[in-house]
């Protein structure tokens, strides 16, 4: 009887993959009045905070493009699916958007690794991508130097990034001894950690303390026990927000006062509820000034509908968005090779900044980064500040 | 349904089959439990992709390259803690996966944490089929030759095993190695089919799944688990559609499966056309003679 | 060497944190001789509870303990009827058992990932964030709190196993699962009130680990050092999972501190490794001979 059961599990299983074969197949018969664009990233696991505003910001524009009529006179279909935050998933996802649901661009994902795992499948498909907040060099250029025909994206990347902290840190600040505490099994944080440490040195300041913690840990006391004795003015915490709110607390509990400064991993409210004081005084490199007047309607808009303040990755969301739109009524056609060529000279006036792609590296030019400080357990803006990376 | 993604999952589901062949014989029939094969497919991944990409080496040299590499690893491991009991075994094991992927993470020869892009893809439908049959002829032979016998008595009762002769802990380390090569041989695969490295892809859960593969086709059953890796690779795909409430599908599905069928779904048996036809004979019949009485 | 009691104290909080959830699991492992990996599941349950008593409905922080006690030990209870009670009946083997628990604990991340969501949660402050302060030394408040109220919870627990009649046949069941059940003990009842107060530890670790740090879906990956600890210490001894837990924090710290934070979990990893080939039952474990 029970083996029964499960063999009629498995029977259900074989059938609902077939009938989705069905629905997938019926799908694709009419598209002629639709526009389909895909979303990839995670909804689930470590990232899942990041994931789902992504999806939450691309399907309200989706509704709201809708609303004033779609695109080229076509609504716009959105098929989101979930990554767990893992390579191989992505993969699968994608060759699921592009094979089955037959989409004519993708939006996300939002972790380099996946971008990078993805462009095989991209490239055999010829459907272009628009990561988000991938910010490792090689998503958008392969091993050889060659641009990647089909991955864009609209954020800085880690050089870039890791160069402004280091140069606002030494230039603007002041500080030559500066301290890094990393996250040893993250690639984001890697990638910072490694531009910091360069430019830093090469303006001719000293790191004094490089300490690593592991995804999942949630005490650094030992880390900052450590990184105490050497005194540093300054520790740089590339790193998701979760981490620096309980780092930073505490580093203050152990009576450590240095100036900690992090990159677009910080930038969250939920940050600010979560470590209070301990990060009043904080830097932090960003993509935009959140208090500037074009960014409060999306802002408000999002809270209003999904009830949550937006993390960063929602703004960045967006600009993928735009640009893609740009893209599409600049192809003129939804075709994804078409949109793909539109892509590589799109311009778009996006939320964090103005975005021109660059033809030969397939990134934003000229994007400028964002100086916040947190000042009264808010996120004020400084300046912006560039630097120039080859 | 387009082919393309489905060549995808089938190209998945084998090359999660090779691992989980090597873990069937581990775990199905020498009854050891590993929550460390993540870390011999990460050896196997990172070895052939050096093999391939920084030696220059042919594919399938750089695949038993991988493997071997995973093989010589596992003897270590095998050598070290195959004394420990049950779950002091798995704590073990587990620690070894998981201190694998933090090796590679500080490795910046391998792209560290932030991973290896750039591996040529050379995996394909026709050689990862090719690899599971060949593995499968290797592990049938190894399962009903001498050893094979060895390895299931332990199974079944290892002191008893142990008196009447047989090197219980000599078994165990072959079982052993030979699945890490066989989780190895996977991990080269899966490093040319996507391309792309990362320790990440390397964590907990991928020896969990690998093991819950393997009980969900059913212990000591080779058939079990192809059909256990092809059903529980399609599965999350499947469930594509339900977003978030996927993994808690998942994850119902297996306790389910666990408490309604513990043995698994081929429960050790094997599956052979023969005993299909006469089963389906008997069923015939079933019907017939309930109505005569 | 101030720095080295600065380290030496982080190293016995972080055991201390380690040393509640490896004991309730410890105990599950005791009677049940599996390890219930689901455990992780059940503190991170206790502290979503925890943290809507405090934060949602503003109850007073012993109401709010007892509620993440009490519903994390109901918790730990259906899951035993759900998920390993029709195994124990089948006398299947502890495999099946363990994958049982995994698919659980999968199943729990996920359904609060797909109900609560995927975010943080901060609990409100109950205690005061400063800590006390000796010399150069930091001793936060907290972690005394929880030292304290870890050290009074682990104590009840002794008393119930050293001195009542349940524990008695819990220690009996323990030893001998078969010829306890033949003397009389109802072993139903006894697993019935092990998964209760293996819960209740449980939901006690998670309450105060969400005071401590914070809340979200995967609080369950920090229990793996928990289950290293009880390995560490011998699976089934609960003094030894107290023993594990607080020197595996020890060792974290000052690998971190002395030798390279970058391969500390390796170096412990080793330690681990090392330890179990010189004692392979752990520091404190029983030595359990085949009973073939």
């Amino acid at each position: 009887m029970k083996r029964r059961i499960s063999l009629l599990l498995v029977l259900i299983m074989i059938l609902s993959m077939l009938s989705g074969c069905a629905s997938g197949t019926a799908g694709g018969e009419a598209p002629a009045e639709v526009v389909k664009i895909g979303w990839i990233g995670s909804l689930t696991g470590d990232q899942a905070v990041w994931g789902t505003c992504e999806f939450n910001t691309v399907q309200m524009l989706v509704d709201e493009a809708n609303d004033n009529g779609g695109w080229l006179g076509k609504q716009i279909e959105l098929v989101g699916y979930d990554t767990k935050g893992d390579s191989l998933e992505a993969v699968n996802a994608v060759k699921r958007l592009v094979g089955q649901d037959k989409v004519v661009a993708i939006v996300g994902p939002n972790a380099s690794g996946q971008a990078i795992a993805i462009s095989q499948v991209l490239e055999e498909s010829g459907v272009p991508d628009i990561a988000t907040v991938a910010t490792n060099p090689k998503v958008t250029i392969d091993e050889n130097g060659n641009t990647k025909p089909y991955n864009f994206r609209v954020c800085f990347i880690d050089p870039y990034q890791g160069a402004v902290a280091a140069g606002y840190a030494f230039e603007e600040l002041g500080f030559t001894k500066a301290a890094i505490l990393y996250d040893v099994a993250d690639e984001y944080s890697q990638g910072l950690t490694q531009f910091f440490e360069e430019t830093f040195v090469e303006l001719g300041g000293e790191i004094v303390a490089k300490e690593a913690f592991k995804f999942g840990d949630v005490d650094f006391r030992p880390q900052l026990s450590k990184i105490k004795e050497t005194n540093p003015e300054i520790i740089f915490m590339p790193y998701f927000f979760k981490e620096v709110a309980l780092s930073s607390t505490q580093a203050r509990e152990l009576g450590m006062d240095a100036v900690l400064m992090g990159g677009d991993g910080w930038t969250s409210e939920q940050l600010l509820e979560m470590a209070g004081s301990s990060v009043e005084g904080s830097y932090v490199v960003n993509h935009l000034d959140f208090e500037d007047p074009d960014v409060q309607e999306f802002k408000n808009a999002y809270t209003e509908k999904y009830g949550s303040a937006v993390e960063l990755n929602g703004y960045l969301a967006y600009d993928a968005f735009k640009l893609l739109e740009e893209a599409v009524l600049k192809a003129g056609e939804a075709d994804s090779k078409l949109i793909a060529k539109a892509l590589e000279s799109a311009e778009v006036q996006g939320i964090t900044g103005y975005i021109r792609i660059n033809k030969d590296t397939h990134n934003p030019e000229g994007k400028e980064a964002a100086i916040l400080k947190i000042v009264d357990n808010k996120y004020k803006f400084q300046m912006k500040y560039s630097v120039d990376v080859e | 349904m387009s082919w393309y993604y489905i060549e995808g999952i089938l190209i998945l589901s084998g090359i999660n089959l090779v691992a989980v062949l090597g873990l069937s014989l581990l775990t199905g029939f020498t009854g050891l439990f590993s929550f460390g094969h993540a870390g011999f497919m990460a050896i196997g991944a990172y070895a052939a992709a050096f093999a391939t990409m920084k030696l220059g080496m042919n594919f399938y040299v750089a695949l038993l390259f991988g493997g071997l590499m995973a093989g010589i690893i596992g003897y270590v491991l095998g050598k070290l803690t195959l004394n420990l009991k049950g779950d002091y075994f798995i704590i073990a094991t587990l620690g070894f996966g998981e201190a694998m992927r933090l090796i590679l993470d500080n490795i910046q020869y391998f792209g560290g944490a932030r991973g290896w892009p750039g591996i040529a893809n050379y995996t394909n439908l026709t050689n990862v089929v090719i690899i599971n049959v060949i593995g499968i002829i290797i592990l049938v032979n190894i399962i009903n030759s001498k050893h094979g016998r060895n390895m299931k008595a332990i199974r079944e009762e290892e002191m008893a095993s142990n008196i009447i002769g047989i090197d219980v802990f000599k078994y165990k380390l072959k079982s052993l190695m030979i699945s890490a090569v066989y989780a190895g041989i996977s991990g080269g695969l899966l490093a040319h089919y996507i391309g792309f490295l990362q320790p990440k892809m390397f964590q907990l859960i991928k020896s969990t799944e690998l093991t819950i593969i393997v009980i969900f086709g059913g212990l000591g059953s080779v058939t079990g688990s192809v059909v256990g890796a092809i059903v529980l690779t399609a599965l999350p795909e499947v469930l594509r559609n339900v977003k978030e409430w996927r993994l808690v599908l998942y994850g119902a599905t297996v306790v389910f499966i666990m408490i309604t069928r513990p043995q698994g779904l081929m429960g050790g048996k094997e599956f052979r056309v023969i005993h299909i036809i006469k089963r389906i004979v008997s069923k015939l019949k079933a019907p017939l003679n309930k109505e005569v009485s | 060497m101030t720095t080295f009691l600065q380290q030496l104290i982080n190293g016995i909080s972080i055991g201390s944190v380690y040393a509640l959830m490896a004991v309730g699991y410890s105990l599950v492992y005791s009677i049940m001789n599996f390890s219930n990996f689901a455990h992780g599941g059940v503190i991170m349950i206790g502290a979503y509870l925890g943290f809507f008593a405090l934060a949602i409905w503003q109850l007073p922080f012993p109401i709010a303990f007892f509620i993440a006690a009490v519903g994390s030990g109901i918790l730990a209870i259906v899951l035993e009827r759900i998920a390993y009670n029709p195994l124990r009946k089948r006398n299947a083997p502890f495999l099946y058992f363990i994958i049982s628990a995994m698919g659980a604990s999968i199943f729990l991340e996920n359904i609060v990932i797909a109900t609560i969501g995927p975010n943080f949660k901060t609990y409100p402050q109950v205690f005061q964030k400063t800590p006390y302060e000796i010399g150069a030394l930091a001793i936060g408040r907290l972690d005394v709190v929880m030292f304290i109220i870890s050290a009074v919870s682990l104590l009840i627990l002794l008393i119930i196993i050293e001195k009542t009649k349940v524990g008695m046949a819990i220690k009996a069941t323990a030893y001998n699962f078969k010829a306890s059940s033949l003397m009389g003990v109802n072993t139903d009842y006894i697993i019935f009130i092990v998964f209760g107060l293996g819960g209740a530890l449980a939901g006690i670790a998670g309450i105060l680990f969400g005071m401590k740090y914070t809340v979200y879906p995967q609080i369950g990956v920090i229990t793996i050092k928990a289950f290293i600890a009880a390995v560490f210490g011998g699976l089934g001894s609960l003094s030894g999972a107290v023993i594990g837990a607080i020197s595996l924090g020890i060792i974290e710290t000052m690998t971190a501190g002395y030798i390279s934070s970058q391969l500390r979990d390796l170096i412990a990893f080793a330690l681990l490794i090392f330890i179990l080939v010189v004692r392979p039952m752990g520091i404190m474990g029983k030595m359990n001979e085949d009973k073939a």
